[in-house]
């Protein structure tokens, strides 16, 4: 192949994914010259797994991508299909936003985006080297033979690498969606000294619309009042405005659980010939029969790929059962007696590194100027993808101003904890965001995100003057009315105890404050207007605010109290140069753990596995006397 | 890390014909060697016989056996020497003496256990039972302390602890994948489990303050009027069986004189009673103070002087702390003058309070108030209480902590209050319960999860 020398680029994103797309835009938006190389500019922003995006605790991570100035809330808000608030009867910190989308208008519109972003090019066609030269990133090379040069490189290639579809007694090379596999990439990273491992996810088979009866399934409805992921988008009334459409839900039953038990010996998950590791949360329908073997019936959502397709994607049904088992399997569920593919449910392989090798920044710590995000970090989902790319995006860029990097902690951000797990604790298996895995979810709520995020995503230089000033109008009208409530008197009247009873709540004797009556579960914002006529004009978001943090804020402080003790550690740095093997109290396991993450404060070596509290009490008293003696030498 | 040597008698007593000497730290070997004739036959392992010799006076101080550890395989992860003394208390005191002057410290207590917690030989909690075990000073003690650190503590933590992440993850599901249909517990089922846990916690706590008695001993005052012979009970009860309390004498607090073993309890003559200091502190500092004061003890032993009758004042104070139900022994003294006195005093005192006739002169009814002070703490139930568990400091905190967010996780619950809000509390519960056998709840909850039910797509 003759080589030749093609445009230098700031930062060259590999791959047009969630993680992809957020990483070029981050790069571009402050100013890199940047390029996107993408295997198929149709697959851009593909959603090759569910048409959704959000659901619990990724509905978190949209929104605060959004308030760091990133795409996907926008893009989601301009595409679904359904709109969904999970969790509403849980309390806030668990509300979670779910979308579903359209996923070719998906594809279409951030396209358009990528397109028209200055500084931005979109580029198909392979890259299959990345070049380094001592250590620093110097450029990358494609198939055809062209050598672009930059200093960063975020690589963000999802379930590409050396990827191999396993369907049933069938494999052959693909990446998602028929889509050309990236084969030679793999044996660069490798060149350049990065460890790979192989990693499995999967998908269930798309089914004509026209071949279901509907009419045996239950209707699932989108919320009549839809809540737009973007904080731009509060007040905008055209969301209102879209057409819904609805999901369905329908079961397995026995006849199902049986044509598995019959054909599981030609399972390759079962029969030995998948070996790499596959999700827990995300287990094949064989899998859960085999594992939960009295459980009588396990659920299946039918969700629509888009407005203007009849193809249906079935939750619940994902398999790597050969494609005439799979048939005749969909063929037993209620609805589904007549079922027609369009697509068959496959299993995925595919390369993924070692994310405990990255800085909580997404650099790769050997190199300078290598970022990674996305799958092949270890995560799945499109919404940690796009949080990861936006992260690494962000700090190519900055690295290139020899600016710190950009970080989040636990107690910030949802991204924080992602990050934090992928490459403190590392995983064994494709890493999804849950609300359970945040120790401070009553801060890191997602409708505070803006709250939590947005001065941040200003400083960074991706959130414009028009939206911040939006924002501190926002912050302020919160603040004003926070105040104003605590002032206002409620009388121990009959108008009081009227809607007090109205609304199951105990009588008052005394007067009191208005906001001492808002604490109560049972009373809201809304509820207690008729008491409090000075009320001023609010929107709805600083009407929530102000309700939540009211009715919380003993849960609040409290939270505040253990992220003051979380921060200690936190802030507790590890000198640089301390020498782990020289520290004699370690047990050995840590002194490797450390020696090899080289965590930057305690806090984050707390979090290795292997490394014991007793290990940090060592590590703790080794760093004071570090310090003590270097401050005497 | 700071590897000064150091040393301490690690027997219980210097009184014993046999005492062992450990001397732990960089610098063991090379002060073994200066002191002892026989250091180059040591090796790990080996117990080795020669004499303790003063190389400055070559004074022989005694034959002794000495073991060898090499570091890391040793209790405390260092080279550690053991030198067994014959001699008794003041040889053994001379071969400590020999060793600091050859380069050791006198280690603080639990210093051993803290290094080899340091060096990764024991986690907390077993480091901490260590502690109480040296510490540890009556038999049930002992045997209680090789209890916990045998996990019984950890093993009671743990089944509480797994069982509220068993409830979480059955919270979490349902938080984290609201459209399976898993089953969302009621508000009863969820305060029921709460509750059970919390009646667990509860009785770790409570084994705590029985086993206080056991682990610390009872706090004792002797109250009476002057001369009633308080003294002289105090040297009666403490003639037979000094408390053995410390590594070194001399190197801690003066509790010697203080603490008596009695039977299988462990007296502690309360300081705050101020018997040493004041002779009688009931006509010194008043009634009402003297009550404060014994107030805050186990068990009083109230002295009466047969020979002068019982005043108003005893009989003031005998009314008070009846009415207060502090554990109360009534003595009456100088039996050996008149018994008839002592016998027609007790008549007159009240019906339902503990009485002994005594001399404390002589020592007659000695043993049988030992006896009434050992049926009022009825510890011996205790040695055959195998899987009795003492709680140390540390861990009462920790369940304490734990409690009251179990607590508040019951209130929120009771309240309606969202199910995030419960989680909270309940999360946190987990944690601190975590704290006292070192594991980290966040994943635990994941696995659980992932363990127990069937989700995703």
């Amino acid at each position: 192949m003759i080589e030749y020398k093609d445009k230098d680029y700031e930062v060259i994103v590999i791959g047009g994914g969630h993680a992809g797309i957020e990483a070029a835009l981050a790069a571009a938006r402050l100013g890199k010259e940047t390029a996107m190389f993408v295997m198929n500019l149709d697959s851009v922003a593909n959603m090759p797994c569910n048409p959704s995006i959000g659901g619990t605790s990724k509905g978190h991570l949209v929104r605060e991508i959004d308030a760091l100035g990133g795409q996907m809330g926008i893009s989601a808000d301009t595409c679904f299909i359904q709109s969904k608030m999970l969790n509403v009867s849980k309390g806030p910190a668990v509300h979670s936003l779910r979308a579903q989308i359209d996923r070719k208008k998906y594809n279409m519109y951030m396209k358009n985006v990528l397109e028209n972003q200055e500084h931005l090019d979109v580029i198909q066609s392979e890259v299959i080297e990345i070049i380094a030269d001592n250590k620093q990133i110097t450029g990358v090379k494609t198939k055809t033979g062209a050598i672009f040069g930059t200093k960063t490189v975020v690589v963000a290639t999802g379930t590409y690498l050396k990827g191999k579809v396993i369907i049933g007694e069938v494999s052959y090379e693909s990446g998602p969606d028929g889509v050309f596999p990236a084969n030679e990439l793999s044996n660069s990273l490798i060149n350049l000294g990065i460890e790979l491992r192989r990693f499995k996810t999967g998908t269930p088979a798309r089914i004509n619309i026209k071949t279901l009866d509907l009419s045996k399934m239950e209707v699932q409805k989108g919320d009549s009042e839809v809540t737009p992921f973007s904080f731009s988008n509060e007040d905008n009334e055209e969301l209102q405005k879209v057409e819904q459409i609805d999901c369905y839900l329908t079961y397995t039953n026995e006849d199902t659980h049986k044509e598995i038990m019959d054909n599981i010996d030609r399972s390759p998950l079962f029969n030995g010939s998948i070996e790499s590791v596959g999700p827990r949360y995300c287990p094949s329908i064989e899998d859960k029969v085999m594992r939960f073997r009295d459980k009588e019936r396990h659920q299946i959502f039918i969700e629509p790929m888009g407005k203007d397709t009849g193809e249906m994607y079935i939750q619940g049904m994902s398999s790597s059962l050969p494609e005439e088992i799979q048939k005749k399997l969909y063929k037993t569920v209620e609805g589904m007696e007549d079922c027609r593919f369009m697509r068959s449910a496959y299993a995925i392989e595919y390369d993924a590194i070692d994310s405990t090798n990255l800085t909580l920044g997404l650099k790769y710590k050997d190199y300078t100027g290598l970022y990674f995000a996305g799958q092949i970090n270890g995560s799945s989902g499109y919404e940690e993808a796009a949080a990861q790319g936006l992260i690494a995006g962000i700090n190519a860029a900055r690295s290139l101003e020899n600016l710190p990097e950009f970080t989040l902690d636990r107690s910030e951000a949802y991204i924080g904890v992602l990050i934090d797990d992928l490459v403190t604790k590392g995983t064994n298996e494709p890493y999804r965001m849950m609300t359970s895995r945040a120790e401070y979810r009553l801060m890191l709520r997602q409708d505070n995100a803006d709250l939590r995020l947005t001065e941040k995503g200003y400083d960074i230089g991706l959130i414009s003057e028009e939206r911040f000033s939006k924002y501190l109008a926002k912050k302020e009208s919160i603040k004003n009315e926070l105040e104003r409530i605590k002032t206002v008197k409620v009388k121990a009247d009959d108008k009081t105890n009227d809607i007090l009873r109205a609304n199951g709540s105990q009588e008052i004797t005394r007067g009191t404050n208005l906001n001492e009556l808002l604490k109560r579960t049972e009373l809201s914002y809304e509820i207690l207007a008729p008491l409090d006529e000075e009320r001023p004009e609010l929107s709805k978001a600083v009407k929530e605010q102000v309700d939540i943090q009211i009715k919380y804020e003993g849960y609040i402080k409290l939270q505040q109290e253990q992220i003051n003790r979380f921060k200690k550690l936190e802030e507790k740095k590890i000198p640089e140069d301390l020498e782990y093997n020289k520290i004699s109290g370690l047990s050995l396991e840590a002194r490797q753990k450390l020696t090899k993450q080289q965590p930057i404060n305690v806090g984050q070596a707390s979090r290795i596995s292997g490394v014991s509290p007793a290990d940090i009490s060592v590590l703790l008293i080794a760093i004071t006397q570090f310090l003590k003696s270097n401050k005497k030498g | 890390m700071s590897t000064d040597t150091i040393v301490a008698i690690s027997t219980g007593g210097t009184n014993s014909g046999i005492n062992i000497i450990r001397i732990s730290g960089e610098e063991a070997k090379v002060i073994i060697s200066k002191i002892f004739n026989n250091s180059e036959k040591l090796s790990h392992q080996k117990i080795i016989y020669g004499k303790i010799i003063d190389p400055e006076t070559t004074e022989t101080l005694d034959e002794v056996l000495v073991s060898c550890f090499v570091a890391p395989n040793s209790y405390t992860g260092e080279d550690v020497f053991e030198i067994n003394t014959h001699g008794g208390r003041r040889v053994t005191l001379d071969v400590l003496n020999l060793v600091i002057k050859n380069g050791a410290r006198i280690a603080e207590a639990g210093e051993f256990s803290k290094r080899a917690f340091l060096n990764g030989k024991m986690d907390l909690s077993k480091a901490e039972a260590v502690i109480d075990l040296i510490n540890s000073k009556t038999k049930v003690q002992k045997q209680i302390a090789v209890n916990q650190l045998e996990g019984g503590l950890s093993e009671k933590v743990k089944n509480i602890r797994n069982a509220l992440i068993e409830l979480i993850a059955q919270i979490e599901v349902n938080i984290d994948y609201p459209e399976y249909d898993y089953e969302e517990l009621s508000k009863n089922a969820l305060k029921l489990i709460l509750e059970r846990q919390k009646d667990n916690i509860y009785a770790l706590i409570r084994s705590r303050d029985e086993g206080k008695f056991i682990k610390d001993g009872i706090d004792l005052a002797i109250v009476g009027g002057t001369n009633s012979g308080k003294s002289s009970l105090l040297n009666q009860l403490a003639n037979e069986e000094r408390a053995i309390v410390t590594d070194i004498e001399g190197t801690t607090r003066d509790i010697i004189e203080e603490s008596l073993v009695i039977g299988n309890l462990l007296v502690n003559v309360s300081d705050t009673a101020g018997i040493r200091e004041t002779e009688d502190i009931v006509e010194s500092i008043g009634i009402k103070k003297s009550l404060e004061i014994i107030e805050k003890v186990d068990l009083i032993i109230y002295m009466i002087d047969s020979t002068k009758g019982i005043k108003e004042k005893d009989e003031e104070i005998i009314n008070e702390i009846i009415e207060k139900k502090i554990p109360v022994i009534i003595c009456v003294n100088k039996i050996d003058i008149s018994r008839e006195m002592v016998l027609s005093i007790i008549e007159n005192l009240p019906k339902d309070a503990l009485k002994v006739g005594i001399s404390a002169k002589t020592g007659e009814g000695i043993e049988k108030l030992k006896n009434a002070i050992q049926d009022k703490f009825d510890t011996t139930a205790f040695d055959n209480k195998q899987d009795k568990i003492i709680v140390n400091e540390r861990h009462k905190s920790n369940l304490e902590i734990a409690l009251q967010h179990l607590n508040k996780a019951i209130e929120c619950v009771e309240r309606e209050e969202s199910i995030d809000i419960s989680a909270i509390e309940i999360s946190e519960t987990i944690s601190e319960l975590g704290k006292i056998t070192g594991e980290i709840t966040s994943e635990d909850i994941v696995n659980k999860i992932f363990e127990k039910f069937c989700l995703g797509k």
